[in-house]
């Protein structure tokens, strides 16, 4: 077995879990394993990063999809119970026109997609340094805009989901 | 190093899955659900980014960068998306958005 095969087989086994894991998310009917498989889907995509020879971003991947989001969704199936509904309620009802319209937009995008002809990519590691450079030097300002986006953000949801005590005499 | 997985099957995959993502929001009632796919969509966005930083990207890794702030708009996202959706269900208890109608007008 010559090394040229391994990476292929890696991106092939990573491609078919987030194809069978996204395809889960959409269709499986438990919202609790919609969300697990949406984990699922995210850390192959790390596992693609890492192919990619981008670990940082891998990491940061786990730290805050695999880890932080699927966390706040999970919270957010616990505290929205549902009663179970037949399966003739799962989709909506506008489903058809939705099917049609994705058809006729993926159709294209997805030729030109699998006709992409380029070189190879290069794969080398080590993105840490010139990420940390770009990132604090060149994007310096739009780095404090996205923290100060993140903590508006954060106190916008505590603010909606706080109860008005006072409102309620 | 030459890669042995060209780039177009990165971009392949990552159109792939943003369609799936974007069946999921366009079809499901869920609203919870519905976040999950926005996030997929996101996630496949990511894909293609870092396929071509890593293909054409000058080495200051600008992909890379555009990765990070993709997640902190995601974090925002999710975290504001599942706030109004804990405030709808403390006024009706559903998640279901075709029965969600209080702003038809």
């Amino acid at each position: 077995v010559t090394y040229d095969l391994v990476e292929p087989v890696v991106f092939a086994v990573l491609s078919i879990a987030i194809f069978a894991a996204g395809a889960a998310v959409v269709l499986v009917d438990r919202v609790t394993a919609a969300a697990l498989f949406m984990a699922l889907t995210f850390l192959a995509m790390a596992g693609m990063f890492v192919l990619l020879g981008a670990e940082t971003v891998a990491a940061f991947q786990v730290l805050i999809y695999v880890g932080a989001i699927t966390v706040l969704i999970l919270y957010g199936v616990m505290f929205t119970p549902q009663a179970p509904r037949p399966y003739a309620l799962f989709f909506q009802r506008q489903t058809p026109l939705a099917a049609v319209f994705v058809i006729f937009l993926a159709i294209p995008v997805l030729l030109a997609a699998f006709g992409f002809r380029s070189d190879r990519p290069v794969v080398r590691g080590g993105d840490l340094p010139p990420l940390g450079r770009s990132l604090f030097l060149e994007f310096a300002f739009p780095f404090e805009v996205a923290s100060v986006l993140l903590v508006a953000a954060m106190i916008g949801a505590i603010v909606l989901v706080r109860r008005e005590e006072d409102e309620r005499r | 190093v030459i890669s042995m997985v060209p780039l177009g099957a990165y971009i392949a995959v990552s159109a792939a899955l943003f369609f799936i993502g974007l069946t999921g929001v366009l079809v499901r009632r869920n609203a919870v659900v519905i976040l999950m796919c926005v996030e997929l969509m996101l996630n496949a966005g990511n894909l293609a980014l870092i396929a071509f930083s890593r293909r054409y990207g000058a080495p200051d890794e600008r992909g890379s960068v555009f990765v990070m702030f993709v997640l902190v708009i995601a974090a925002a996202e999710v975290a504001v998306g599942l706030a109004i959706v804990l405030a709808l269900y403390r006024n009706r208890p559903t998640v279901d958005v075709d029965e969600v109608r209080a702003m038809h007008g």
